[in-house]
């Protein structure tokens, strides 16, 4: 027997780091780690003690028998072209890195209390003394945890529990509902995490009348103020993009009575979209699926829940968009009642901090912005909007460790 | 709990190691550190940039022999709070099977570390008085989730630092050997020791969550200072006075500790068991 990681698992790591006998992969460093959403353990050489899964924030980490012949299979299946690696050689594995202590800051400012600010935070906890103030536009702490992952994805949402943790530790100040612009001065460093949620636009006539994942995903998931700007006509539905996010619409625009009172939905959700009548959708990828973003999991998910009802089209350029539906590049027309967006986020500027528009993020060097010192950046602002919500933890370790190792030079970054 | 513990002696059977056999007690002992250097005491201070490299390595090999001294003393309060605690339960069951095969690995471990230390340096190393009475007291009367979660707390603050040590390429082949055997071992340990606790705290009230939480932050903090005995610094031809005030005021350590043990405050966080008055010698020992 062993454990097997299942395909919600978050990538943060934890688990490799607790791994005895280095049987889980990719590790951070490793080709693969962060590109992938899922890390696995090697059935060889796992000696089935449980480390990982007393550790994992999520619990994707489940013995054997007890997960899902896919998963089991999956794990594999990864490491069946790989070598195992003898833990009890102990050359093979990666030497311990340490960082060296470096003073510090006293007061560092974290702006957004999402996974990246969230991981930040603990690092500065960490690997310094200071004291961190840290803000949030919204009332609780989670970001696109609380309000960005799929209600019936439950247990990806327990790491909410791990950064409630992070709010109560004694050298945090958290102001949650608070709008940051006020706060830049008397830190001796600031981190925005401030994310990237606005979605892209695909840039198509009548696109306004479509609707966009961002304000789906933050009315279902009951994101404060969000509504849903459109009404929900079946019996057909249109969802631009090929990542997890699109996969996410589909699957609960496709979801019956029974499915949707499974999840974490509030009831009036659930009734809108019980009675939307949509009965069938169609993924529409631009490219081929060869450069489709969602991970197999997430598609065999959807396949599993309503794979009768999804139809994947892909190569298909969308050129307007009407009443009658959704014009295609070859002149095709699909019939449906309401057009999806989900073809990624893109970051907003921040103010008084440069911005690359191209890619959406602010320019940065390890999490050091360019040209002003004493301000610093992580997660999907950093990096742009891709990797899931372990990958920020790796993002923030190098942030503070940047951040740590210039922030004695650095001047007051409000001046 | 039964479920937990077979699949814990499955594992056992599947990898148990022979610090007997295993190791080549007669092989030669090089010049290696005793443990990673960053984890000195004294890494990162005044008084470790004025050693000279041959005098770092030498008080690390001690360090790591006081280490290794203390973990042997724990083992031995945890041997008698497990076999206390198993007692009476019936000797059928899995749990109480996990829970003598858990004594044997420890009891070969302490063999295993007085060996090697035996063979790293000359003088032996024990924790001082006053924590041998402490912990002399509490293997009497610790019982329930102060048990479980006070062997978690000091075999995983021994664990993260081992971890490091058996994969530096630095350290003496016999402590990286002798750590990874721990390592190993210890994993399953503290599933065991985790789960138990959890299912001690089951519908304790706030009042005993609050003891209970206060008596392990205590012990943590006793496990912790004992780690490096003063005597080491003397043994090394240092000035013990003066490295004993820079180890205290090392930061370098504390984030260290902090860092490694981060896993283990979520853990006792997520059971309740990170009180306000808990998280404050928490602090002030350096694990939060």
């Amino acid at each position: 027997m062993s454990y097997v990681i299942s395909g919600e698992c978050c990538s943060d790591a934890s688990c490799v780091a607790v791994c005895p006998m280095n049987s889980i992969h990719p590790s951070p460093g490793e080709p693969g780690f962060g590109a992938g959403v899922s890390l696995f353990i090697d059935p060889r050489t796992c000696i089935d003690c449980g480390a990982c899964a007393d550790i994992c924030p999520v619990d994707a980490a489940q013995p054997a028998d007890q997960a899902a012949p896919e998963d089991v299979e999956r794990n594999a299946a990864y490491f069946a072209e790989r070598e195992p690696l003898e833990a009890t050689d102990l050359d093979s594995w990666e030497p311990p890195a340490y960082q060296v202590w470096g003073d510090g800051p006293r007061r560092v400012l974290v702006v957004g209390a999402g996974p990246a600010g969230m991981y930040a935070t603990r690092e500065l906890l960490l690997r310094t003394t200071a004291e961190v103030t840290l803000v949030d536009r919204l009332d609780q702490v989670g970001g696109l945890v609380r309000f960005g992952v799929a209600p019936d994805h439950p247990r990806t949402k327990q790491i909410i529990d791990t950064f409630e943790r992070i709010v109560g530790h004694s050298r945090v100040r958290w102001l949650p509902g608070t709008d940051s612009t006020s706060l830049t001065t008397g830190y001796d460093a600031v981190v925005h995490a401030v994310g990237a949620r606005r979605s892209r636009r695909l840039g198509i006539s009548g696109e306004d009348s479509a609707c966009t994942a961002e304000d789906f995903v933050a009315w279902y998931n009951g994101r404060p103020g969000a509504t849903l700007p459109v009404q929900l006509t079946g019996p057909r539905a249109v969802v631009v993009g090929n990542g997890n996010v699109a996969l996410d619409v589909a699957r609960l625009l496709l979801s019956d009575e029974d499915q949707l009172r499974q999840m974490d939905v509030s009831p009036d959700v659930r009734r809108v979209l019980a009675a939307s009548g949509i009965k069938e959708v169609v993924l529409l990828g631009r490219r081929g699926p060869e450069t489709a973003a969602y991970t197999e999991t997430a598609l065999q998910e959807l396949l599993a829940a309503a794979g009768d009802r999804v139809e994947l089209r892909f190569h298909a350029r969308p050129t307007s968009w009407t009443s009658e539906g959704l014009t295609l590049e070859s002149g095709d027309t699909i019939a449906a009642g309401n057009l999806f967006t989900a073809i990624g986020f893109e970051g907003q500027a921040v103010d008084g901090l440069p911005f690359d528009a191209d890619r959406g993020i602010v320019p940065n060097v390890r999490g050091a912005v360019v040209g002003r010192p004493g301000h610093y950046v992580a997660g999907w602002i950093k990096r742009g909007a891709r990797g899931g919500i372990g990958v920020n933890k790796a993002c923030a370790q190098e942030t503070v460790t940047t951040l740590v190792s210039s922030s004695r030079a650095a001047a007051s970054p409000g001046s | 709990m039964d479920e937990t513990a077979e699949r814990l002696l499955g594992s056992a059977s599947r990898l148990s190691r022979d610090p007997e056999t295993e190791i080549d007690w007669e092989a030669p002992i090089g010049d290696g550190y005793g443990m990673s250097p960053e984890w000195s005491t004294l890494y990162g201070t005044p008084y470790w940039d004025e050693l000279t490299e041959a005098q770092q390595r030498e008080l690390t090999r001690h360090e790591s022999a006081s280490v290794a001294t203390t973990g042997i003393w724990f083992e031995l309060i945890l041997q008698q709070m497990i076999l206390r605690d198993v007692y009476d339960k019936p000797p059928r069951s899995a749990e109480f099977q996990w829970a003598l095969t858990e004594i044997a690995d420890e009891c070969r471990h302490s063999i295993m570390f007085a060996r090697a230390t035996e063979r790293m340096v000359e003088p032996a190393y024990r924790p001082r008085l006053l924590a041998r009475e402490l912990g002399r007291m509490f293997k009497t009367v610790a019982t329930g989730e102060t048990a479980y979660a006070a062997i978690l707390v000091a075999e995983e603050v021994l664990d993260v630092m081992q971890r490091d040590w058996m994969r530096d390429r630095r350290v003496e082949p016999l402590v990286r050997t002798v750590n990874h055997i721990h390592v190993v071992e210890e994993s399953r340990h503290m599933v065991f020791a985790r789960e138990e606790t959890r299912e001690r705290l089951a519908g304790a009230g706030r009042g005993r969550r609050w003891v209970s939480a206060l008596v392990i932050a205590i012990a943590a903090d006793m496990i912790v200072s004992s780690m490096v005995s003063r005597q080491v610094y003397a043994n090394v031809g240092l000035d013990a006075e003066r490295a004993v005030r820079e180890a205290r005021s090392n930061e370098h350590h504390r984030s260290l500790l902090r860092t490694s043990c981060a896993n283990l405050m979520d853990f006792l966080g997520s059971v309740g068991l990170l009180t306000p008055a808990a998280a404050r010698v928490y602090r002030r020992t350096g694990l939060l």
